[in-house]
């Protein structure tokens, strides 16, 4: 009795009108606005967040032993107590990724997808490319210290995501957004968890 | 009121939250990663599976201003526990607590596109990515509590 009536409850979800209309709704929300903001701004943020607080690049910077919030970087002078810089890295790589949400919901589909690819592809290459620098610098007969500059180390990098971004299929790289949506954070938090490995080796 | 209790209060609010907001996404988490299915006693019996699309809103409700909120603690964090903690060489529990900040970050970031995909539940062509959201989601929540926890007993409620 009860799988005859679970046996109904399914037929009838298959032929419901909601079912039917199922796949339209797919596509419909696969092109709507906000699913695009949200993707390119969880993907740019996650870029952009590392970068900021890697290069400590803060909007705002906060000093809460004498409660005052200074513009930009701002170490302060000793009595000030230590500053904090987080609110400023999230405040402009929010503000940032807002923007660039925006600007991907006015692009052309595979503008877009072009773009994030080459973004998403430099975003990894350029810290990879930073470590093998270090690495060549390490153990080269040579002196290779001027492998150490972060602008050298992108030439290679950006080389590498035009080649990429040029040889890659359209389907690859409308089918690579969502995947760069996931990469990009894990990434971002590979480059900072490594960066406080002082903390675990002291 | 005087400013310990103050600072006391709102970290107990900030646990209070971080509890329900525990509680919804791992209900979710494990929703995405159980099937919906099961064969009970020799028959394939269709149990009424929880909805889960609606965690997804309660999720973000519980999430923003429970990051607002740690954001807020994270002040008094700053200099009157870590300065100790430093003092004390508790290395890992600083190393842990700025790797919260990154993750609960990123966590933070994904919330727009974790929401939007919950709102097609039965779209089979985003399933992958909601249940990979919502488990990433799920972690970031996860890790904050457990090192938050660890940090309020060096120096918190109750230490």
């Amino acid at each position: 009795m009860t799988q005859a009536l679970d046996a109904n409850v399914a037929v009838a979800d298959l032929v419901s009108p909601r079912a039917a209309a199922a796949p339209a709704e797919i596509a419909g929300k696969e092109t709507s606005k906000f699913g695009t903001f949200a993707i390119a701004f969880g993907i740019a943020f996650a870029i952009l967040y590392t970068l900021f607080e890697r290069q400590n690049w803060p909007l705002l910077t906060y000093h809460p032993a004498v409660g005052r919030l200074d513009f930009l970087r701002n170490m302060g002078v000793p009595e000030d107590g230590p500053p904090m810089f987080w609110y400023g890295w999230i405040v402009l790589a929010g503000a940032a990724a807002a923007v660039l949400g925006y600007v991907a919901t006015l692009l052309p589909r595979q503008v877009l997808y072009r773009l994030a690819t080459f973004s998403c592809v430099l975003a990894a290459l350029w810290p990879i490319c930073y470590y093998l620098a270090g690495i060549i610098d390490q153990y080269a007969s040579f002196n290779a210290e001027f492998l150490r500059s972060t602008w050298i180390v992108g030439i290679p990098a950006w080389v590498g995501a035009l080649a990429v971004t040029s040889l890659v299929s359209s389907r690859w790289a409308e089918r690579a957004m969502i995947g760069w949506l996931f990469l990009m954070p894990i990434g971002g938090l590979v480059i900072l968890g490594y960066s406080l490995n002082d903390y675990f080796t002291r | 009121m005087d400013t310990q209790t103050f600072w006391k209060i709102l970290l107990f609010v900030h646990f209070v939250l971080a509890v329900g907001l525990l509680a919804a996404v791992t209900m979710q988490a494990v929703g995405v990663l159980m099937p919906a299915r099961q064969a009970v006693g020799g028959l394939a019996r269709r149990l009424n599976p929880m909805p889960l699309a609606p965690f997804a809103t309660v999720v973000v409700l519980l999430y923003v201003p429970q990051a607002l909120m740690g954001a807020w603690v994270y002040v008094k964090y700053r200099t009157y526990v870590r300065i100790p903690m430093e003092g004390f060489r508790h290395w890992w529990t600083v190393g842990s607590f700025e790797f919260k900040e990154h993750v609960v970050t990123m966590g933070l970031a994904l919330l727009p596109a974790y929401w939007y995909f919950w709102q097609q539940p039965q779209a089979e062509t985003h399933a992958t990515a909601r249940k990979w959201l919502t488990i990433f989601i799920a972690f970031t929540v996860w890790y904050a509590f457990a090192v938050g926890h660890v940090a309020n007993d060096f120096r918190g409620v109750g230490s």
